[in-house]
């Protein structure tokens, strides 16, 4: 599995916002909300959510409007909507450098930049890749190259509570059902290394709380 | 699990370590019907099992309040809390007031000490008004009065031009307003000011000259970036450079 860093708060005039990498995978999420919704956009018993993706060279296209749209759905599931009516919450991610995980990074700092801003959820969620190889070898985080010389590659998003049930799931490439099951085990198993790295960055960030 | 006690005028705070949102906090006994215990902002119950909604340190108060006092810049409205607000306009009988949430609120114009008398000054929009929250829900708009019960303005109302007003993230209001916290009583030994403190993370100060505002002001935003202690020790520091 690939490094992960995070540095939260990145952004003094956000609500909340979170720089987080995955190898060189990098991503900067802004959170804003529960705020000011435009009268065509309220919902009378929940909050809008509206995520922005820019890609890191180039315009917008589908590609930015799809992972938008992965995004959006994913986090509808962690947060607590019915706690705003009538409100929206805005998430921008910036893809800063891409390897091939833009995806995950950009889900794992929209989880972080969420915490930062301390809106409620339910649970909180985390994105892993991997790819299998012809070989059947799987890579958790691979890098661009690996994919390509991949057979399939898989990314599934697991939420922490609860039975840790897949929020997300997106594949691409030619996969057995064996070798998803097999994808999908090992992507578990990494994500709970992702959750404790979420817990070290949160009790690094309430650090003063607990030496004072 | 880190443990810290800090002694609290009414009781003991404890902090029970770092939570993440969806973290089982409590586990409620359904056959034990004994123990009273209220779940402050944070947490929320689904059966028999208390989850935690947000990331930050879980603090349990003497009285058995459990909640989570998480860092934090937007505001959302909650009933009968203090508030510093900006007017935007009048409409009809009310004020529109931004007060930093999603909505803007109503201050109605028969909401102040005084209101029938002439003698009531109207506000124009970008004024200060410090009020409380009558109402507050998620479904209503919010609703402010510069009022109390017995119909007198215990020091709430309109603020007067010539202070300073910044915003600060909330939980340091929470930190200034804490009766255990002594840097209020160390800037006012130190330079005579008038401090308003606004749940909604806004802050006005007003003194004597322009400089003794600032120094007041950034005083106060190192709670932003150090402990309550560390800021107490540096504001003779700081000040001493400053009045010079």
């Amino acid at each position: 599995m690939a490094q992960h860093a995070c540095e939260l708060s990145f952004l003094s005039r956000s609500d909340g916002s979170a720089l987080y990498s995955i190898g060189l995978n990098v991503a900067l999420a802004s959170v804003n909300g529960p705020g000011d919704v435009k009268v065509s956009n309220r919902l009378y018993n929940r909050s809008h959510l509206e995520v922005c993706y820019s890609p890191s060279t180039g315009h917008s296209m589908i590609r930015e409007r799809a992972l938008e749209s992965v995004i959006m759905r994913t986090v509808e599931q962690a947060i607590l909507v019915h706690l705003h009516p009538r409100t929206a919450i805005n998430i921008t991610i910036q893809e800063m450098q891409s390897d091939g995980l833009a995806l995950s990074a950009s889900v794992n700092a929209a989880c972080m930049a969420l915490l930062d801003a301390g809106i409620q959820m339910k649970t909180t969620f985390a994105a892993v890749t991997c790819c299998i190889t012809p070989s059947g070898t799987v890579i958790i985080d691979p890098t661009e190259a690996e994919i390509q010389e991949s057979v399939a590659e898989a990314t599934f998003v697991f939420e922490s509570s609860g039975e840790a049930s897949v929020l997300t799931a997106h594949q691409d490439g030619r996969l057995s059902y064996e070798d998803f099951k097999k994808c999908l085990h090992h992507c578990q198993v990494a994500s709970k290394d992702v959750f404790a790295f979420y817990r070290r960055m949160t009790e690094k960030k309430y650090q003063n709380e607990i030496e004072s | 699990m880190p443990r810290m006690n800090s002694f609290h005028i009414g009781g003991r705070i404890e902090s029970l370590g770092v939570v993440l949102p969806g973290d089982k906090v409590l586990q409620l006994d359904s056959e034990d019907c004994t123990k009273e215990i209220f779940l402050g902002p944070g947490l929320r119950r689904h059966e028999s099992i208390v989850y935690a909604t947000r990331s930050g340190p879980l603090k349990k108060t003497s009285q058995n309040i459990y909640y989570i006092d998480n860092y934090q810049r937007r505001y959302t409205p909650l009933q009968g809390q203090f508030v510093v607000g900006i007017v935007y306009k009048k409409k009809g009988d009310n004020y529109i007031i931004d007060i930093g949430g999603s909505e803007y609120a109503l201050l109605s114009l028969l909401c102040f000490e005084n209101a029938p008398k002439k003698a009531r000054k109207e506000m124009r929009p970008g004024e200060l008004v410090f009020g409380q929250l009558l109402v507050a829900e998620r479904d209503m708009e919010p609703e402010l009065v510069c009022l109390d019960v017995c119909n007198n303005a215990v020091g709430i109302g309109p603020l007067p031009e010539g202070g300073l007003m910044f915003t600060v993230p909330l939980h340091v209001t929470r930190e200034i307003l804490d009766p255990q916290s002594t840097l209020l009583k160390k800037l006012s030994s130190l330079v005579e000011c008038t401090v308003v403190v606004g749940s909604n993370g806004r802050v006005w100060v007003a003194a004597q000259e322009q400089r003794h505002m600032l120094a007041i002001m950034n005083c106060l935003k190192l709670l932003e970036v150090m402990t309550k202690q560390e800021a107490e020790q540096n504001v003779y520091r700081y000040f001493k450079k400053f009045l010079h």
